[in-house]
């Protein structure tokens, strides 16, 4: 075996070995959109939070500038029917919405997450009867069981977020059963087992880390639903009485403000499109980034 | 196939009282029914009415009827079953709903079956022209981009379709009425039924509001399914056999790659159940969306029950039927 074929084969190696990781590095890639999106949301999460010390106008001032103008560089929305800067609306309705979404994905994590997980690792009966409560849940239209709760209880930032919350429990919870389903035949769980680790450390420590990311996938997707479904709530008057993005575009599609000054509810559906779609793209790509079907087989 | 039909209408009737408990259990348990009825008055404590009743105390007088107010509490509690517990009172309005009996609407009086009758017809139609709109859009746009996938129409498709998505109904809403009815002027601004043309235009926009979302759904999974046959080998025999791409692709491919729509088809039907109430507020369509909003804000249990049950119900009944014909359709599922 002469030294150049040695050398050329084991080259030839390396390429085929480096083409894998490179295939892996272009597959392992989030790619710029994702970063995109989650720079886009970095800036409205601090925007809102900041909003307070940042140099924009009172939201429920009113004449913050003439009434029913165009976007213009002291109002960069434009105002609204009474002289509200609509700029200014829509930042602070920022933090009512996301906070909604925020507060409804954790507590359909926590809840649903937990049950669905108990459903996939117990099975049987305890099975049974936690999927019969998630297709219950799921034989609601959500608008309609959302519209339920607000309606019988009262229309506080807590009480829409946790609505919006027990809806999100089905869905959540089917995926974490699921996963958990498929996770607690894997060699790992077996192999916890055998040596006798209780069913609470298998279902934090060995279950739960794997099922998280599926559901973080799922998280960012349902944190986009749960602030579209507030605006929907807003919509049939049953949202908070606060400034929601809902609250905002509600108030700005009378036919007399849609022909006037149309930007009232296009400027903030425009931050709230570009907002949903970078929820859903992010979801997207994290997805992808972990595809289930590769890590369960 | 007889166990899985069993089986699916025994979940049926489970759901459809969980549904129907749970949803007059929360307007009944919460709030006051009584208050919409007799107003004020109902504050009276029930010692005081017992009092009255054993003689020990004269019956207040508030109300400016000849009748004294704790006769007037027992007389509207025995008219509305309210003194008989929640259970009981769930029987017997189930019983009275099954014979088409919704009761009446406490504030206004009205026959809550007159509504059903009035509205739901409008919201239906709605739904089934929204149906309609999806479907009628995602199935060439699926086949168009499954035909060429990942070449330039397909891309431009999955960009579009991920856009569509991202656009909450009521924002879509806003925008194609400020464009269509406000700028353009094509579509009337407000719904009138004289005829089903007037009532076709009143209903386009609404429609596809709620098809557009729907249509990109639709055309993911198809386009997915199609992708799938189309690696088939009757669709590589079709192909030799010199069939055109046409035909191959609507008469050979479409049929078995319809599965996934078909499922999402029932679910969706939920959500646009809900994206109705939202899109008819925009359009101010008189369906049972809008009647749902007035009667939870004048405080009218009776009419939001029913109206949600009868929503609950429908949706629980065509998921029922959609998971049949999947059953029928792919003998897998029967098992599973």
């Amino acid at each position: 075996m002469s030294e150049t074929e040695t050398t050329g084969e084991s080259s030839h190696v390396e390429a085929v070995l480096m083409d894998d990781d490179m295939v892996d590095a272009v597959k392992k890639k989030l790619g710029v959109g994702f970063w995109i999106a989650v720079g886009w949301l970095g800036l409205l999460v601090a925007t809102a939070v900041l909003a307070p010390f940042l140099p924009f106008d009172d939201p429920d001032k009113l004449a913050s500038g003439p009434a029913r103008t165009g976007p213009s560089l002291d109002n960069w929305f434009g105002t609204d029917a009474l002289g509200r800067d609509v700029f200014a609306r829509t930042v602070y309705g920022a933090r009512v919405s996301l906070v909604v979404g925020f507060i409804a994905i954790v507590f359909g994590m926590v809840v649903g997450g937990s049950l669905g997980m108990i459903a996939g690792y117990f099975r049987g009966r305890v099975d049974q009867l936690i999927s019969f409560l998630f297709f219950t849940l799921l034989s609601f239209p959500g608008l309609i069981l959302a519209l339920l709760i607000t309606s019988t209880f009262d229309r506080t930032l807590r009480t829409v977020s946790l609505t919006l919350g027990v809806l999100a429990v089905a869905p959540v919870g089917r995926l974490a059963r699921a996963a958990t389903l498929v996770f607690a035949e894997r060699e790992f769980v077996q192999a916890a087992r055998v040596i006798g680790a209780r069913h609470f450390r298998i279902l934090t420590r060995e279950l739960l880390p794997v099922v998280l990311i599926p559901m973080a996938a799922l998280a960012l997707l349902g944190m986009g639903v749960a602030i579209v479904a507030e605006g929907g709530l807003a919509f049939l008057q049953l949202s908070v009485e606060d400034i929601s993005w809902g609250v905002i575009i509600n108030d700005g599609r009378g036919i007399r403000d849609l022909q006037e000054n149309p930007h009232v509810a296009l400027m903030p559906i425009g931050v709230m499109f570009l907002t949903i779609l970078a929820l859903n793209f992010a979801g997207d790509r994290v997805r992808e980034y972990f595809d289930v079907r590769e890590t369960a087989f | 196939m007889k166990q899985f039909i069993l089986r699916r209408v025994a979940q049926l009737a489970l759901v459809f009282f969980s549904v129907t408990f749970l949803t007059f259990a929360s307007l009944n348990l919460v709030g006051d029914p009584l208050f919409n009825i007799v107003g004020v008055i109902s504050g009276i404590p029930d010692e005081q009415c017992e009092a009255v009743e054993r003689g020990e105390m004269e019956d207040t007088q508030s109300s400016g009827l000849n009748l004294g107010d704790c006769a007037l509490i027992a007389q509207a509690k025995a008219q509305n079953n309210l003194d008989k517990n929640v259970v009981e009172r769930y029987g017997i309005w189930l019983s009275d709903m099954m014979r088409g009996d919704f009761g009446t609407s406490f504030v206004n009086g009205d026959e809550i079956s007159d509504i059903v009758k009035e509205r739901l017809p409008v919201t239906i139609r709605l739904i089934v022209l929204a149906q309609t709109v999806a479907l009628g859009i995602a199935i060439p746009w699926g086949v168009a981009s499954a035909y060429r996938a990942n070449r330039g129409f397909d891309k431009a498709s999955t960009i579009g379709s991920f856009g569509l998505l991202s656009i909450p109904n009521f924002a879509l809403g806003v925008i194609l009425l400020y464009f269509f009815t406000l700028r353009w002027q094509i579509f009337p601004s407000r719904y009138e039924n004289d005829g089903w043309w007037s009532e076709l235009k009143a209903l386009t926009l609404p429609a596809f509001t709620l098809g557009l979302g729907l249509a990109a759904t639709y055309q993911r999974l198809l386009r997915t399914d199609l992708i799938t046959t189309l690696q088939d080998d009757f669709i590589h025999m079709a192909r030799a056999k010199g069939m055109s791409d046409r035909h191959i692709m609507y008469r050979h491919a479409l049929r078995p790659s319809m599965f996934s729509v078909i499922t999402v088809f029932g679910v969706n039907t939920g959500a646009l159940i809900g994206g109705a109430l939202v899109v008819e507020q925009i359009f101010s369509i008189p369906g049972v969306g809008t009647e749902l909003v007035e009667a939870v804000l004048r405080n009218d249990p009776p009419v939001v029950i029913s109206l949600i049950s009868v929503v609950a119900i429908g949706f629980v009944l065509i998921n029922f039927f959609v998971d049949l014909m999947y059953g029928y359709l792919d003998p897998r599922v029967r098992t599973s």
